[in-house]
């Protein structure tokens, strides 16, 4: 969906060249004084209050009926006039009363709302004398901040679901003091606030249509480490944004004016990210990165608009423990890997001769590794604390008696990151044949990836698609037919070893073709699987999915039909070219009893990023009928 | 300066309950987290459970009166699986973050890992050691070493 929207979405702000500022400063300040609250604040072009910046400051956007102007903000106290929240002159005309009342303290308008003031006062030429504020000073002395870092975790290994990614903005203290330490720094984020009973259904209706409040946070680095990359296994991307001192603060003054301040949130547009590219677009007025979200806001699109915008200065990548993991196993010698699975076994102690006959560095590195991997697994994998804490223990008091080695390297950064893999808006053409009548397709997707995609900056055997649309136009009888209809479709390949044990899994529904003996209806379906995957080589794996589908349609005779069924094939994925093989099998039970069984051959060859030709063919046998489908076209990301 | 990052961690961790009474309780190492399978949808969807906190049990604030070891005691507690760690192997960001909060001196880093290194089985000796426990045996052991002992005067 990256850069689609900017081919609809027409500028819904105007701008006011910056130049006006100071020439139009002293007009409007004469009619502050001469008309006191009733004035129109108004410049010779343009009402101050439509001045885009004051919109963005207060979240103004367009009402969706009619004219005027909404605010996102869902908290009276975010707002100074009654009417604020609808009215930006309203709002206007009681900020600025409110911040000329004589008078000092927390709870004056000028240290609730700092950023507004500081805006109003620089814009209108207003006496500029410092509110004392001790709240608000304390507040940002504590956060002392010299830059400020967008992070976005990763998707996670085995979880197609966290592809979108998740975003949070972390407070940089001043770099050249020997004092001050990233981990302690300070991470500003938005988030669902969640009742922690709610199921995940209402989470998911209440997330999609409204009724959870949004809260900023204000949490140490270390415990978002905590949480996605010690145990959600996310790799963190770190953007430093090159927003100097006076935007920092400016940012800032604006987070401690939302800071305690509802507003609603929506997984799919008002969502973490958004909130954050509001906070960049007020540090720096004429960004303007909320008018690239059309419908939704995929956080990793987010970080593309961001850097598109000339926005980061440097990058740094943080590796998640499972990531680390799996790294320094990989850099072992195979016979220490099995040494190093012994131990975490409990087959071999960690004070054992066989351990101690290797080289001090050998051991360090053996017992390194070990240890991580048996917290990885006590986490992911829940091994009991009786048997991993005092082995835990044993290794570590092993490895403190190593004096001189330094742990291994970390894993290496990779070489394409997740905001430079393919954009994720699809769009296909193709033409092909089934049982030799012609079509040509069209396919829609919105987002997200599947595993034949160009693989760069994505997870391999990862996918994830929502609501594609096929739609084929058959030649010979001229007729348009929808082929298929994507709700949801999870697919997740990741490779067993002698260390690690993921299952594979797939999930999805929608609606599509199904053949009933005689025609091919449209028919809601629900499938899933469960299996495994091994990897041969670096990039190859071989799948074998157990899998389980279910279709709803008049036609059929019960009116629905189950089938167990198999899916066993091979995936080999690559910067040039990705590809797919196997044999499927499902066997119908409720309707009619009957087998369809399939051979499948799925390829596509990388342009770029940009584009891929594919070209897939499928035979099958199904009511005792031998037939083939064959296409080939064009794929185009967005 | 340390004022400043100790005040940081505090506000970081305001939602600990402060008043805990009794010393060298904390955390527990390695006694696993709860809630360690993400909800599926909290993860596309980036929304926050209530749970999502994990066991952040009191410090050790009743017993130390230094604002530094409180907030190495306060950074223990939910760290010390990975102090630990980077403890025993002598180098690593979370022995880097307890020497900040410390305080302790470029000059002395290098003092300063080794020492906790060579006694990491004194600072925890078993498996059912608490943060607060690890807390006060680094400080008992820091008080004894020449060059160090400043960094946790009372």
């Amino acid at each position: 969906m990256a850069r689609f929207p900017r081919f609809i979405t027409f500028d819904r702000k105007s701008h006011l060249p910056m130049s006006n500022t100071l020439r139009i400063g002293p007009a409007v300040l004469w009619l502050i004084i001469s008309l006191p609250l009733q004035a129109q604040v108004q410049t010779a072009d343009k009402p101050l209050h439509l001045d885009p910046a004051w919109l963005t400051l207060i979240h103004y956007q367009p009402s969706r009926l009619g004219g005027g102007y909404t605010s996102q903000a869902d908290d009276p106290a975010f707002f100074l006039s009654e009417s604020g929240k609808t009215s930006p002159k309203a709002e206007l005309e009681a900020t600025l009363d409110a911040i000329q009342r004589p008078g000092n303290g927390n709870e004056h308008a000028r240290c609730r709302f700092p950023a507004r003031d500081a805006w109003l006062r620089e814009r209108l030429d207003l006496p500029a004398k410092t509110a004392d504020c001790p709240g608000y000073q304390e507040w940002t002395e504590t956060l002392n901040t010299e830059s400020v870092t967008l992070v976005f975790a990763a998707s996670y290994l085995n979880s197609p679901s966290s592809m979108f990614g998740h975003t949070f903005l972390r407070l940089d203290p001043p770099q050249e003091d020997e004092q001050t330490n990233l981990l302690l720094a300070n991470t500003i984020s938005y988030a669902a606030d969640a009742a922690a009973h709610d199921s995940e259904l209402l989470f998911a209706y209440r997330g999609i249509f409204g009724g959870y409040p949004g809260i900023t946070t204000v949490q140490p680095y270390y415990e978002k480490i905590r949480l996605y990359s010690d145990i959600e296994h996310r790799d963190l991307w770190e953007y430093t944004l090159n927003l100097d001192q006076q935007e920092v603060d400016f940012m800032l003054a604006h987070a401690w004016e939302i800071r305690d301040r509802n507003f609603d949130y929506y997984f799919f547009d008002e969502n973490c990210a958004y909130r954050l590219l509001a906070l960049i677009d007020i540090a720096r007025p004429g960004t303007n990165l909320l008018d690239e979200v059309s419908t939704h806001a995929i956080p990793s699109d987010t970080v593309r608009w961001v850097i598109d915008k000339d926005l980061v200065s440097k990058v740094h990548y943080r590796p998640s423990a499972a990531t680390s993991v799996a790294h320094n196993l990989s850099t072992l010698s195979s016979s220490h890997q099995t040494l190093a699975a012994a131990i975490a076994n409990g087959y071999v102690k960690p004070d054992s001769d066989e351990v101690l006959a290797l080289s001090p560095q050998e051991r360090a590195h053996v017992l390194d590794a070990t240890y991580d991997y048996v917290r990885y697994q006590s986490e992911a994998d829940s091994w009991p604390r009786e048997m991993a804490a005092p082995l835990s223990h044993n290794l570590l008091r092993e490895r403190s008696k190593i004096d001189g080695v330094a742990p291994r390297e970390e894993p290496p950064e990779p070489e394409v990151r997740d905001d430079q893999g393919h954009d994720t808006f699809r769009i296909s053409l193709g033409a092909g044949q089934l049982a030799h009548r012609e079509f040509t397709q069209l396919t829609f997707r919105p987002a997200y990836h599947d595993i034949l995609d160009p693989p760069a900056g994505y997870r391999s055997g990862a996918q994830l698609q929502f609501l594609r649309v096929d739609a084929r136009y058959y030649t010979d009888n001229d007729e348009l037919q929808l082929e298929q209809l994507t709700g949801v479709e999870i697919r997740s390949l990741s490779p067993r070893n002698a260390f690690f044990s993921p299952l594979s899994w797939q999930v999805g529904f929608g609606g599509r073709r199904t053949d009933t003996g005689d025609k091919r209806v449209l028919a809601p379906y629900l499938e899933g699987g469960a299996g495994g995957s091994w990897s041969l080589g670096q990039q190859t794996q071989a799948f074998a999915i157990a899998t389980a589908d279910l279709e709803i349609d008049d036609d059929l005779r019960r009116g629905y039909d189950a089938a167990p069924g198999a899916d066993i094939g091979l995936l080999h994925q690559n910067n040039r070219f990705s590809l797919t093989a196997g044999a499927k099998t499902k066997a119908w039970i409720v309707s009619s009893q009957h087998r369809q069984d399939q051979v499948y051959a799925k390829g596509n060859w990388h342009i770029g990023r940009e584009f891929s030709l594919f070209a897939e063919f499928t035979r099958e046998d199904h009511y005792d009928r031998y037939q083939s489908t064959w296409q080939a076209g064009l794929h185009a990301y967005f | 300066m340390k004022k400043l990052i100790a005040g940081a961690i505090l506000l970081g961790a305001s939602s600990m309950a402060f008043a805990q009474p009794g010393c060298g309780v904390g955390a527990m190492i390695w006694k696993g987290q709860s809630g360690v399978a993400p909800h599926v949808l909290a993860a596309t969807t980036n929304g926050t459970f209530g749970n999502q906190t994990f066991g952040m049990t009191s410090g050790t604030l009743g017993c130390q009166t230094n604002e530094s070891v409180q907030s190495m005691a306060m950074y223990m507690d939910s760290n010390i699986d990975k102090v630990a760690r980077d403890m025993s192997r002598g180098n690593g960001e979370n022995l880097e973050t307890l020497a900040v909060l410390l305080g302790v001196e470029e000059a002395d880093r290098g003092a300063f890992r080794d020492v906790l290194q060579d006694n990491f089985a004194a600072i925890f000796p078993s498996s059912e050691t608490t943060s607060g426990e690890a807390v006060d045996a680094i400080v008992a052991l820091l008080e004894k070493n020449e060059s160090l002992s400043k960094y946790v005067a009372a």
